[in-house]
């Protein structure tokens, strides 16, 4: 489905090389065709998306409404009216054909209504077009039905939600709603417009990076190669919260996570029981089970749930993997972090609430860049990756995250609702999240749902980054000054107004 | 399925019922529509406009001055002076805003109102949209933009009140619309999906579209972004040279988004030669965009134009150029709060729609029937555009346009002035209220 294929070399390409001697023309004809098979063999990253239908759809956005006394009338009026102008009688007010199943107004379909609104306003007297209370009982403050109607409309299609007219939400917000996007009027990485955006880079390196090179006496490296892989979206699924987890669903994210070239965190058991030892898989061991670390021999990176230094030196020492620690946002987490990555460890995969808090309400653009900065300040940013879960539930959540400093983020509630899992509010501890997956649970279903989840954010990652005029997503870590932030925007603009507090909207 | 022209009867029958149910609804005969409205746009701001476009006349009942989305013109009201010292209503308070600050020898521009419309291409909107649009824009002694899509035949007669836009992908932009026009405008950004481009859909791009855009038809059109003629200011210089090579009296407009830099790509603007910056805050758009970029790229315009404001001032040119805010623009109170705010006028876009009957049901881009707006405005449907007459549409903008400015002088008399242009920058007459609620 996915293919992070970069240039090959000459070598891996298979391509065969003359060894007799050539004049310099044939020389010239031989690296051209060289270069043609090594062009023709090059596959750019994408993520193969396609409609894929509901299984179990959210409730209609409208409900509608039709009195029949009064469509009765109209229909004895119009006919009377226009007859024998068949086209003016039979003419209705919607284009999307609510009114146009085999009963007419009589049975209208509602699923069909986008809202127009266009049927009530010439029918004031008998149509009404209402919102479905229903849709609104999905979600909770944070996880909003707004974001489970778009994360449902991503997975099924595939694609970036685009809608006519502006912005129609409010002005700012608590959490990411507070942090825009920057864009450059002029600068742009590729100067191929919509399809520069083919150009953009949107892999990460989980790992660590050398702080800098180290030489022998002969000129030569002196250290291994950096302990690192890459995966093709800044991205990866991260444990189910509450009672989602199911042996299903742990299948779903790993063949996700393969396709696309991501992670997928799966606790160690399930790993080991469905054998799923794979190397797109993140087997996450409770640090008691520390020893059992040498199981997973294809892992290429190994969660522990928390951080425990006698855990983590044993594991370090019983694989050849990374061994990652997910580390909570609980109190004294600054110095866990100091201690775990003075301790080696090269993945921290940090943990807020599910509406992207700490303990004491601290949102995670904040915490995110406290950690981040940390580590500027400590001089081994780079010997560290930095993943971040908690309050990711839109695609802007995405770079906004990494603006604050992570390299990745982890998905949790948004895998759920791609395959039209079901929770009930409230969304905030992982621990106790609720719901349902549905009934008609299909796996190649609910891997290509996912992989349009991916690629739909992935595409609109693309957008952000094409603005900012960045080109590839490894740059935006920690560019604060690719943000802007509402409260400081509006202090600026309102500074002197009479009556305004300070700190932004209230 | 083939959609042929509808008859006369049916269009008859449809624009009837469509403007009685309109009428209906903003004169209180029936409730507001449940479905109708957002927290920008709320039920009351699209009735009140709806009532302002049919009858002339500000409505008593409604809250026609600001919406529900917790922040920007929605936090902010003047603060009057006190009422035995406010003007009477009058026609001689000024509302007129000059175009041509630079004094040099281009055209000497003043319209009769602070804002014009703004750019709506042919193909993103009817030509019967951009006929009703350029027919009130004559009646007010202003301006409506063409959009990036090139003039249908209809609009040159009303050439001075048009502006030409070139935009990235020079769709309709040539010789004669450059010359036609007493503006050019320059579409850098616009605030509905800045840095992203121009995205016309395949089905929008019909015969006639293609025709005046130079390409085939039924093919997705992309702008691409930015100008890739233009790496530098010095480079947009050179751009706005080719224009007054073209037409030498063309005043020079600069349309731009609101990134965190926009007070020095203004200056930047400026330097090369602008009359006219124009900046689109991110909250408006009247087309199809990304949803994405529409809440998350940029910021809203009302943050952006006291940023620009004072760094023209420090700059010390501010009194050379024309200061235009547009994107999130929607009511008289919003134009007179960005004049207070530090612009000099407006654009509208989103507003005209409204008053020739728009919902902001946001199927713009075709929607699932992929025709485009059912209420003929942003589609070239041979069916669906035949529901917006030109002379309807211009009066229901005329008489929009007339409730506007009687609000406009409304304020400015309660605050003792009897000029529009008194009004800019003065950020002391605003009040920020911290309830949320009608100012």
């Amino acid at each position: 489905m996915g293919s992070g294929a970069i240039l090959q070399s000459q070598t891996d390409a298979d391509i065969g090389v003359s060894s007799k001697s050539q004049t310099l023309r044939e020389f010239g004809a031989e690296s051209a065709r060289i270069g043609r098979e090594i062009a023709d063999s090059y596959e750019r990253y994408h993520i193969h998306v396609h409609e894929v239908k509901d299984v179990d759809p959210l409730p209609h956005r409208f409900l509608v409404k039709v009195g029949k006394f009064g469509l009765a009338k109209l229909l004895v009026k119009e006919l009377v009216t226009y007859f024998p102008k068949f086209d003016v009688i039979l003419s209705r007010p919607c284009t999307y054909g609510v009114f146009s199943g085999p009963l007419g107004g009589f049975s209208p379909r509602p699923e069909l209504c986008v809202g127009c609104l266009r049927c009530t306003v010439q029918h004031p007297d008998f149509v009404e077009v209402l919102h479905n209370p229903e849709l609104f009982k999905l979600g909770d403050s944070y996880t909003t039905h707004g974001h489970i109607t778009a994360i449902d409309e991503e997975a099924r299609k595939g694609m970036v939600p685009v809608r006519g007219q502006g912005y129609r939400g409010r002005f700012g917000g608590p959490g990411f709603d507070g942090m825009l996007t920057d864009m450059s009027e002029i600068v742009r990485p590729s100067r191929d417009g919509i399809h520069g955006r083919e150009l953009i880079g949107t892999a990460v390196d989980i790992g660590s990076k050398p702080m800098h090179l180290s030489f022998n006496e002969d000129g030569r490296l002196s250290e291994a190669s950096p302990d690192m892989f890459t995966i093709q979206v800044p991205f990866i699924f991260d444990l189910p919260p509450g009672d989602f987890m199911s042996d299903k669903l742990s299948k779903v994210v790993e063949e996700t996570s393969r396709t696309i070239d991501t992670l997928a965190c799966i606790d160690a058991d399930s790993v080991t029981r469905l054998g799923l030892d794979l190397p797109h898989v993140v087997p996450v061991l409770r640090s008691s089970d520390a020893c059992r670390i040498s199981e997973f021999r294809n892992s290429r990176l190994i969660e522990l749930e928390s951080w425990d230094i006698v855990a983590f030196e044993e594991a370090r020492l019983s694989t050849a993997a990374i061994v990652g620690i997910r580390m909570e946002f609980r109190e004294g987490w600054q110095g866990r972090l100091t201690d775990a990555v003075e301790s080696g460890v090269k993945v921290i995969h940090f943990l807020a609430d599910l509406h992207g808090r700490d303990p004491g309400g601290s949102f995670v653009s904040d915490l995110f860049k406290e950690a981040h900065l940390m580590l500027i300040e400590q001089g081994r940013r780079d010997a560290v990756t930095l993943i971040g879960s908690g309050g990711i539930v839109g695609a802007d959540h995405v770079p906004k995250a990494i603006i604050s400093g992570m390299d990745a983020v982890a998905l949790d509630l948004p895998v759920i609702f791609a395959i039209q899992g079901r929770a009930n509010a409230p969304l905030k501890n992982r621990d106790e999240v609720r719901g349902t997956l549905p009934k008609k649970f299909n796996h190649s279903w609910s891997v290509q749902r996912l992989a349009n989840l991916c690629g739909s954010w992935r595409d609109q990652l693309l957008e952000i980054l094409g603005a900012m005029g960045i080109r590839e997503v490894r740059r935006l870590r920690g560019e604060f000054g690719r943000s802007m932030i509402v409260k400081n925007l509006e202090d600026e603009a309102f500074e002197g107004i009479a009556g305004y507090p300070g700190g932004g909207s209230r | 399925m083939t959609i042929a022209k509808p008859s006369e009867t049916l269009i008859h029958k449809t624009t009837q019922l469509m403007r009685e149910g309109m009428n209906a609804h903003a004169f209180g005969e029936y409730r507001a529509p449940e479905a109708l409205g957002d927290a920008r746009w709320t039920d009351e701001l699209i009735l009140s406009t709806w009532y302002m476009a049919e009858t002339g006349k500000i409505p008593a009942d409604i809250n026609f001055k600001t919406g529900k989305s917790g922040g920007g013109f929605d936090r902010l009201e003047f603060g009057y002076i006190d009422e035995s010292s406010w003007l009477p209503h009058s026609d001689d308070i000024d509302t007129s805003l000059t175009l041509n600050r630079r004094g040099d020898n281009k055209n000497k521009i003043d319209i009769d109102i602070p804002w014009y419309g703004g750019g709506m291409s042919y193909g993103s909107v009817s030509v019967n949209v951009m006929m009703s649009r350029a027919k009130n824009a004559k009646k007010w002694n202003s301006f409506m933009s063409t959009g990036e899509g090139g003039y249908p035949p209809e609009l040159f007669e009303y050439s001075d009140s048009v502006i030409t836009q070139v935009a990235t992908g020079y769709f309709g932009v040539d010789e004669n619309s450059i010359k036609a026009t007493p503006i050019v405008e320059f579409k850098y950004a616009q605030g509905a999906k800045p840095g992203l481009g121009g995205h016309l859909l395949a089905a929008k791009a019909g015969e006639e579209v293609s025709k005046l855009r130079g390409s085939v038809p039924f093919v997705s059109l992309f702008s691409p972004f930015p100008f890739h003629s233009t790496y530098s200011v010095e480079d947009h210089s050179k751009h706005l040279d080719w224009i007054e090579t073209v037409n030498p009296n063309a005043l020079l407009s600069v349309k731009v988004s609101t990134p965190h830099d926009v007070d020095m790509v203004a200056v930047g603007s400026f330097y090369a030669g602008a009359h006219i910056i124009h900046l689109d805050g991110s909250y408006g758009g009247t087309g199809a965009a990304p949803e994405i970029a529409k809440k998350n790229i940029a910021m809203p315009i009302e943050l952006a134009i006291p940023k620009v404001h004072k760094f023209l001032e420090k700059e010390g040119v501010r009194d050379q150029v024309t200061l235009i805010a547009s994107g999130g623009i929607r009511t008289a109170d919003d134009i007179a709060k960005s004049i207070a705010l530090g612009a000099d006028g407006c654009v509208l876009g989103t507003t005209d729609l409204v008053g020739m009957g728009c919902t902001r049901c946001a199927n713009c881009e075709g929607g699932p029937s992929g025709r485009g707006c059912p209420w003929g405005l942003t589609t070239t449907d041979v069916e669906l555009q035949e529901w917006v007459d030109q002379d309807w549409g211009a009066l229901r903008l005329e008489n929009l346009y007339g409730a506007m400015q009687w609000r406009v002088r409304d304020i400015l008399r309660k605050l003792g002035m009897s000029s529009v242009r008194e009004l800019r920058g003065r950020t002391d007459l605003l009040r920020y209220i911290t309830t949320e609620g009608n100012s």
